[in-house]
């Protein structure tokens, strides 16, 4: 009996195991070829995901928000 | 009309409950699952506000959650592509809870709660904004958000009406001063998203002179401030936008060293930097609030995000700005905006309006006077029962002012981070070794670290130079203020260093028995004030229910406990049967 659930334990501990090494490697694939690339192509054309710089030149960092109200259909997105 | 709302994934899940506009129950999950600053799904603290009502899941009319997870997703994909491919850490680390939690909310409310109903999501500093606007006194207010991130904001302003929130202008990310705070906190050695408040009290230590502390002048090369009070940083500073450390090898060259290590001792340098830190914040925070009063041309000031519980700024603000009044919820920082997100809901998107404001933060878990007896009872505990509660104050006030360190269980658990007379532990504050006798019994924290007076609305003026009325936030210790100068010596264990105290005021239509048992202290000893400590150890959560409180003073020094009319002792019980030391981190 101890030896069927020291057993079963084992199992479960191996799948996790092998469930974090597909994972890590399905990341890596993810990373390299969907961050990766769509990264290099940004900064050739200059595109910019992340406001980066300071700036002497302009008088204020704020930027337009302008949320005055939001609608009950707005509200059902989770975007 | 019941509707939930929680928060959960960051850090400090809460869940709030609103009754017909009226917030009846608002608790963090912390308190449940006793792992501090928790950020599970709560569904302790949403069974709890359930339960008080006595109402089941089928009765909420709609469900809020505080953030908006596919813009948080986008943000943090821009992280990533931006910072390629320096990212690749926090990529594999992050992206396995966004694909099996944080973009499956709308599958975890139905599956946890068994919730079928309909499901609103509301932006992070809107539902912050409202966490403070729609719950407060004002009928209209200038409102400032400062948090480390929502989504994409950081810092918002705008200004509040009647049921109406106008959210104006925003500065996102990677710029913000919550995330400043957090870099600083994690340079000195403490632990972020938890220790901030301690960086806070470290600062008064240090040369809080903008002139002659050298700190502050390197750390204003860091971030570029315009006059309206927006500002961004020099990012080469900083790695939390794309690694788990946050100050940058520049950072610590600027300062003049690697990261310190945890638990080191904290030298002059340290003081200072923290010192230096508190000075960037509140340069930046007065110039925000010039700039929005202006805008605005309103005199009443709401704030929230994580920043609203600087207290050392909060106490300076109504003498450094044209803002009059001030009120900030007890809650302020990302556990509050589950009353946020409700308020919101009800008030705003529905257009009902607002019926409520916030008057204490009692809004936990509360045990009754016969639940109580049959936990002791259940238990085999040893304990007394008072007469009447004016035998109960006399007698409690008497072991204060002999020197005993006693636990306050009573009503119902304090929303936020403040224990506020319902799981306090007091002692008295007149003691000259208070302070170290409550560290060595119980809260074996860094010496540095003040503890709190509390005192009554009516008190506060004689003994702390306050504005004048005393704003409401002080209730929930939010405000810091000097203590006048002939009271130092009188009350020196909640005298800070350099002479403030973040005094706690009680009004008595919030907490009678706490009320009357400060100003019986008073006839006592001549000076109506007690320390007022969060009822826990060092590491752990505010304790919840009478199981949490008692094993709180058994493994520790408290000598007893209050809990409604019961007094337990704890040397009438077994003393054995924890050992808080084993508890005492961070
Ligand atoms: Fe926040």
């Amino acid at each position: 009996m101890r030896f069927f659930k020291g057993f079963k334990e084992g199992m479960t501990c191996f799948g996790d195991l092998i469930a974090i090494i597909v994972n890590t490697v399905l990341l890596f694939i993810a990373y390299f070829i969907g961050v990766g690339i769509t990264s290099i192509v940004a900064k050739i054309v200059g595109k910019n995901f992340l406001e980066m710089k300071t700036s002497a030149k302009v008088k204020t960092y704020w930027s337009d928000l302008n949320i005055k109200k939001r609608s009950l259909e707005e509200c059902y997105r989770q975007f | 009309m019941y509707m939930l709302s929680v928060s959960c994934y960051y850090h400090d899940s809460s869940a709030a409950l609103l009754k017909d506009g009226v917030i009846v129950a608002a608790a963090e999950e912390e308190r449940f699952t006793r792992k501090k600053h928790d950020t599970s799904f709560p569904i302790n603290a949403a069974k709890y506000c359930l339960e008080s009502q006595n109402i089941t899941i089928n009765e909420i009319d709609y469900m809020g959650f505080y953030e908006k997870p596919l813009l948080k997703f986008e943000r943090m994909l821009s992280q990533h592509l931006q910072m390629f491919p320096f990212s690749l850490k926090t990529f594999l680390s992050s992206m396995p809870s966004w694909i099996n939690e944080k973009l499956r909310v709308l599958r975890a409310i139905r599956k946890k709660l068994k919730y079928k109903g309909d499901v609103l999501f509301i932006e992070h500093h809107l539902a912050h904004a409202a966490s403070t606007f729609l719950v407060s006194p004002f009928e209209k207010a200038a409102i400032l958000t400062v948090d480390g991130v929502g989504e994409w904001t950081t810092t918002t302003y705008g200004l509040g009406e009647g049921n109406k929130i106008n959210l104006m202008k925003e500065i996102k990310f990677p710029h913000s001063l919550g995330l400043l705070y957090s870099t600083i906190t994690a340079y000195l050695g403490f632990s972020v998203n938890n220790s901030e408040y301690k960086v806070m009290g470290l600062a008064p230590y240090g040369d809080m002179n903008r002139k002659t502390n050298s700190y502050y002048k390197k750390l204003r090369r860091v971030i570029d401030i315009k006059e309206d009070g927006s500002y961004r940083f020099d990012l080469s500073y900083f790695k939390f936008h794309y690694a788990d450390r946050m100050p940058s090898k520049k950072m610590c060259v600027l300062l003049g060293g690697p990261i310190v290590k945890r638990d080191s001792e904290m030298t002059m340098k340290h003081k200072n930097i923290a010192a230096s830190l508190q000075l960037v914040t509140e340069e930046i925070l007065f110039k925000i609030l010039h700039h929005l009063h202006k805008v605005t041309n309103c005199d009443n000031l709401v704030m929230a995000g994580g920043v609203a519980l600087n207290s050392v700024a909060n106490g300076k603000i109504l003498r450094n700005t044209p803002f009059k009044k001030i009120w900030i919820q007890p809650n302020a920082s990302d556990g509050g905006t589950s009353i946020g997100t409700t308020s919101y809901i009800y008030n705003s998107v529905l257009g009902h309006k607002r019926n409520y404001a916030l008057k204490d933060a009692y809004l936990g878990p509360s045990f009754s006077t016969k639940e109580i007896k049959t936990f002791l009872v259940k238990n085999k505990i040893k304990y007394s029962e008072f007469k009447s509660e004016s035998d109960m104050i006399k007698k409690v006030a008497k072991l204060i002012y002999d020197n005993h360190v006693v636990g306050w269980f009573m009503k119902g658990m304090e929303w936020g981070p403040r224990a506020l007379g319902a799981r306090s532990i007091l002692a008295n504050p007149c003691n000259p070794k208070a302070k170290e006798l409550l560290n060595s019994k119980v809260k074996h924290r860094e010496k540095f670290r003040p503890f709190a007076p509390v005192v009554c609305d009516d008190d506060a003026l004689t003994y702390f130079d306050c504005d004048n009325p005393v704003p409401e936030p002080t209730d929930f210790m939010l405000m810091v203020y000097p203590v006048w100068k002939k009271w130092h010596k009188v009350i020196p264990s909640v005298t800070h260093v350099d002479g403030s105290g973040r005094l706690q005021t009680i009004r008595r239509h919030q907490n009678k028995a706490y009320y009357d048992l400060i100003k019986e202290f008073g006839k006592l000893s001549g000076t109506p004030i007690l320390i007022n400590t969060s009822f826990n150890i060092r590491g752990e959560p505010i304790v919840c229910t009478p199981f949490d409180a008692y094993k709180c003073m058994m493994g520790t020094g408290i000598d007893c406990i209050v809990m409604d009319k019961f007094m337990i002792w704890r040397k009438d019980n077994p003393q054995d049967i924890w050992d808080s030391e084993q508890y005492a981190k961070d």
